[in-house]
């Protein structure tokens, strides 16, 4: 680097109190001691985040940074609804007070340090629950000081097995969307209905969300006709996965199970795929399958067929223009959510489906206690909510998998621009 | 063999992404003898103002020559407000307040487009020819064929225009070229505009293929950042042959080395980059420059 | 320091000998360095758990931002890899909890393994000047990542791993949290003295040469190549015993902990706080970890924008950082009653402004 004046050691004396007053000036900007810290119980038993009129809930994701987009959408869409519901007058809860949901949102950059910290700054502001994380890395880092502060980090927006599958071992942490286990299962049920001979190639992202439809994959076609014959995996951060699918396309597969979570990326893999000539049947996962942001550019309609598991609404599929569900969720967005969330992912549509499950768990806490909250809320059963697909209900008895554990497989028609149903292989 | 083609086919495809901005990088070096990490922000930036031209209707390469200017104004004013703050204090700190121009700049372009990545259309049709059982989408061949003469433009404008010139002597020597008579903080301010604007020829060159975003070139960056540094850092053709280099050595990597696999081929490149650095300080075109006490 | 600024080139400002302080500034500095001990001590007794996080985590970062210091501040060498042994650091410990080592062991491996991957890169790559150095350090965050995903067997993979460990004894009577902050604190003061008195010595000394002119310091008979590797050698070091901090405060580590971008944003913090200074240092620590706290109470959906503009606002202000700050006003108070104490003579206190660059070196050193 360039030359720099020889800067002489000289500033030391006055480091010990430069150091001081800051130190001080910390604790004074975040305040807040040890004695009134809002952690205890509350005077009438009542935990902490809850009066007779109001509720606190905060939620953390990523806002800025590559994955602000569903970050961002996760909590529009829970702000969404709340802000209607709370217009509305406020939610009812089972000790017969309504009350109002006071919601805070920070932003953690998919940084899982920076989750704790924002998990520690909601909690010390006296949070009830922490509501609809997104992110397998930054919710896994939250998991334990939850679990041992006993603060309920409940319907995550997140598909990992980690928040699902045991709930005995955390009892304060519930996962909301289908597990990608179950997507990729889903995917080789109905190869395996075919009952014939089918070839695969498989794509993935190499990490949890890619191995585990792997996962549920295999498991599914385990002992029968349809047989993996390629398989490639990308990192996120990989600019494009034309050499991915240049090696896949030479083993001219009857399918391509293409597990990828970042919408460029799987665009490009559409168009790759059919400029080398190679036209498999594509299965896409339910984050990455939006008509107008992904199949359209990507020249979906010159597949055999595409495919993926749904389980919500497009509130902006003409299919869908005249549910009421989906007119409510479209009011109650433009009013609440869109500042939040420019352009809309499928997060949208499920963190509005979590406030309504939230409201259903509030409607059963007949105490204004965590514990009353987290029974309620493990004990909900055959709810349809809001944007999700007719038949898809929420089931959160089970120990061992999410709020949602089915998905639908819909079959896309390029006639109509949207999904449709499937009617075999 | 037509899939060994292939792979490099590809490889030189996402080569010709790193090089686009590569180029710019360069380009701002020479003019300014600074690293700019706010390079791919400024390409984003400029190419948004065409995303919106597009979306209003105007024809694609009206929305990119609208992005140049854009992009030279950009480059200008943040050179003229900002970097010349800082142009003559400790390089670090002017690193540093590039890193804030990016973060500035990355959290504007989400201010009015959001996070979420948008759909951009291409200057070329969207086709692919076959040529001896290996496939060239008309994209890549597009993006290389405007690389390639940006490049020999660049090349041009050092070598043999007295804008060039100058600019190269300010950024090697700011003092005696004020001394000799060079409008010192004009040609800077010229340099950083260019530099915007080659950035937004980039952006406007890759988006329909990585779709326009506020971190569209992020990690680009990184990639753009080791083909300069690679191919000598003032030098157009280093910098693009050492692109291609990257693009095509990652691409091989995944496809014929099984322990490496897709995974980790990121690695193959920057490690050769450690070893060719090692073994040549100055870069594969640079000039062996020697220190003066 | 007297040969370093002697030989350096004529713009260098010209205080060769130390000061000499007055008696008041001298009890000036001892309460003040009582006031902070009182005050790191009693602080995590009186706070809640979200602030003592805080505390920890501006210990954990201060420790990383020394290393990252050495080698830039001190030594003048652009990193851009701290990330990496931060992570590395990290997942030693966390390997070291899980197989049920003593934790001296892990302590010890955490900044071993680190150091030693840290000076092997080193000896490959010291012979570099600038941004060819600069590169190499980039690729470490960049293949390490996909690397620690694809060992998932030491390191969990993609998943990450939770790592629960340095709970408080009972005997203390102290929550978690509270005992995390002590351990990570005593950590931190130790490197801190160490690392202090290390650049105030000979070998501070030669830090300065090498990042003076190399030729210079060759010509002085100390070796640039070696001078570097230690400096690498020792930022690798801290930045591994970061990690072991960084594990104890969050109990989690996972391929994000060493991404690219949090380099970058570590170099930022330094050079906000104050390049070669050890207040800088706890500066750009208390700025690396608070800022995005106080962005996010802003506006969470504008952190990036928020970031951005504190950054430049600050560098605009105070181009040598936040430790310039009392040097600054301090200088201009001075200026304005020159007799005051200490004022003859005093080339420009918050060393930024006439910064006339020897321009043979501005213009070779940075490629």
């Amino acid at each position: 680097m360039t030359t720099r004046k020889a800067r002489p050691m000289r500033i030391t004396h006055r480091s010990g109190a430069v150091l001081a007053t800051a130190s001080i000036a910390v604790l004074l900007v975040t305040g807040c001691t040890r004695g009134e810290s809002a952690g205890g119980p509350g005077s009438d038993g009542a935990s902490p985040g809850i009066t007779d009129d109001s509720i606190s809930i905060g939620i953390s994701s990523p806002l800025s940074g590559p994955t602000a987009g569903p970050g961002s959408c996760t909590v529009a869409g829970l702000a969404a609804y709340i802000g209607a519901k709370n217009a509305d007058g406020g939610f009812e809860f089972g000790d017969g007070q309504t009350r109002q949901v006071e919601f805070t949102y920070l932003d953690d950059v998919y940084d899982p340090a920076r989750a704790v910290s924002n998990f520690r700054q909601l909690t010390n502001d006296g949070i009830f629950a922490y509501v609809g994380a997104l992110g397998t890395p930054t919710n896994a880092a939250v998991m334990p000081i939850a679990e041992e502060e006993e603060v309920p980090q409940v319907l995550l927006t997140t598909g990992a097995r980690t928040f699902s599958e045991d709930a005995d071992a955390h009892p304060w942490t519930t996962g909301f969307l289908p597990t990608y286990v179950t997507e990729g299962r889903s995917f080789g049920e109905l190869l395996v209905d075919a009952g014939q001979p089918i070839t695969v190639a498989t794509l993935a992202q190499n990490d949890d969300f890619g191995e585990s439809y792997l996962d549920g994959f295999n498991e599914a076609i385990d002992g029968s006709q349809v047989e993996i014959v390629a398989s490639a995996t990308y990192e996120p951060t990989d600019t494009t996965l034309d050499s991915q699918v240049t090696e896949l396309a030479a083993s001219g597969a009857d399918v391509l199970l293409s597990a990828v979570s970042v919408t460029p990326l799987q665009v490009g893999v559409l168009t790759k795929a059919q400029s080398l000539g190679w036209l498999p049947r594509v299965f896409l996962p339910s984050n990455t399958s939006t008509p107008g942001t992904i199949l359209e550019p990507g020249g979906a309609a010159a597949y055999p067929g595409v495919y993926t598991p749904s389980f919500s609404k497009n509130p902006n599929s003409p299919a869908f223009a005249e549910d009421e569900d989906v007119q409510a969720y479209n009011a109650a967005f433009e009013e609440y959510g869109s500042q939040i969330a420019a352009t809309y992912t499928p997060h949208c549509a499920w963190s509005y489906a979590e406030g309504a499950v939230l409201e259903q768990a509030f409607a059963g806490m007949e105490e204004p206690t965590r514990d009353s909250f987290m029974e309620s809320l493990r004990s909900i059963t055959d709810f349809q909510a809001p944007m999700l697909l007719d038949g898809i209900t929420v089931d959160t008895t089970s120990s061992d998998e999410s709020g949602i554990s089915t998905v639908q497989l819909v079959r896309y028609d390029a006639a109509t621009g949207g999904y449709g149903p499937v009617d075999g292989y | 063999m037509s899939y060994f083609v292939q792979v490099v086919v590809d490889g030189l495809s996402n080569g010709a992404i790193y090089a686009a901005l590569a180029l710019a990088i360069v380009l701002v070096f020479r003019a300014t003898g600074l690293v700019n990490f706010a390079q791919g922000g400024m390409a984003v930036a400029a190419t948004f103002v065409a995303y919106a031209l597009v979306r209003a209707g105007v024809p694609v390469l009206a929305a990119l020559l609208a992005a140049v200017v854009a992009g030279f104004a950009l480059g200008a004013l943040l050179e003229r407000g900002v970097m010349r703050h800082f142009e003559r204090g400790e390089p670090d700190t002017a690193i540093v307040a590039t890193i804030a121009l990016l973060l500035l700049l990355t959290g504007g372009s989400a201010f009015f487009f959001g996070y979420e990545p948008h759909p951009f259309p291409s200057l070329f049709p969207n086709r692919t020819f076959e040529v001896l059982g290996v496939f060239v989408s008309l994209r890549s061949v597009g993006t290389i064929v405007v690389l390639l003469a940006v490049m020999a433009g660049l090349q041009l404008l050092f070598r043999s225009t007295k804008l060039g010139l100058a600019m190269r002597a300010v950024a090697d020597n700011p003092e005696s070229s004020a001394l000799s008579a060079l409008p010192v903080s004009r040609l800077l301010m010229v340099g950083w505009g260019l530099a915007a604007a080659l950035g937004a020829i980039a952006g406007v060159l890759v988006a329909p293929q990585l779709f326009i975003s506020p971190g569209m070139l992020d990690f680009v960056l990184v990639y753009a950042l080791a083909a300069a540094i690679l191919g000598g850092l003032d030098s157009p053709v280093g910098a693009v042959v050492a692109a291609a280099f990257i693009g095509v050595a990652e691409s091989l990597a995944g496809a014929y080395v099984d322990i490496v696999g897709d995974d980790l081929k990121i690695a193959v490149p920057f490690l050769a980059v450690m070893v060719i650095l090692v073994l040549r300080p100055q870069g594969l075109f640079g000039k062996k420059t020697t220190v003066r006490v | 320091m007297a040969t370093a600024s002697g030989t350096a080139p004529a713009t260098a400002p010209a205080t060769t000998a130390p000061r000499r302080r007055s008696p008041l500034v001298r009890l000036a500095a001892l309460l003040g360095g009582l006031a902070l001990a009182v005050v790191l001590v009693v602080a995590p007794l009186v706070s809640s758990p979200f602030i003592n996080y805080q505390l920890s985590s501006i210990m954990v970062f201060a420790v990383a931002l020394l290393g990252l210091n050495v080698v830039m501040g001190y030594t003048g060498q652009v990193s851009l890899g701290q990330s990496a042994f931060l992570g590395l650091g990290a997942y030693v410990t966390a390997y070291g909890v899980v197989q049920g080592w003593p934790l001296w062991l892990s302590l010890v491996l955490s900044a071993a393994l680190p150091a030693t991957v840290g000076m092997l890169v080193a000896l490959a790559a010291a012979r570099l000047r600038g941004l060819a150095l600069a590169m190499i350090t980039i690729a470490l965050p960049i293949v390490g990542v996909p690397l620690a995903r694809r060992l998932d067997e030491f390191t969990g993979g993609s998943q990450g791993q939770v790592v629960s460990f340095l709970r408080a004894p009972e005997t203390t009577g102290l929550a978690n949290d509270q005992w995390r902050y002590y351990v990570v604190t005593v950590i931190a003061v130790v490197v801190f003295v160490l690392v202090r008195n290390l650049v105030r010595g000979r070998v501070g000394r030669s830090f300065a040469v090498v990042k003076e002119n190399e030729a210079v310091a060759l010509s002085m008979g100390v070796s640039p190549y070696r001078t570097k590797v230690l400096a690498f050698t020792i930022a690798s070091l801290l930045g591994g015993l970061a990690g072991f901090m960084y594990l104890a405060v969050v109990q989690y580590t996972s391929p994000e902990t060493l991404v690219f971008a949090t380099s970058i944003n570590l170099v930022a913090a330094m050079v906000i706080g104050g390049s070669a200074s050890i207040v800088g240092t706890v500066l750009g620590a208390l700025y690396y970890v608070l800022v995005p706290v106080v962005a996010g109470q802003v506006s969470s959906s504008r952190t990036a924008l928020i970031s951005g503009a504190v950054l430049l606002a600050v560098l605009f202000v105070l181009p040598a950082g936040l430790a310039s700050l009392p040097r600054r006003v301090g200088g201009r108070l001075r200026r304005r009653t020159p007799a005051a104490e200490g004022a003859p003579a005093t080339p420009d206190p918050d060393g930024t402004a006439p910064a006339v660059p020897t321009p043979a070196a501005a213009s070779t050193d940075r490629r």
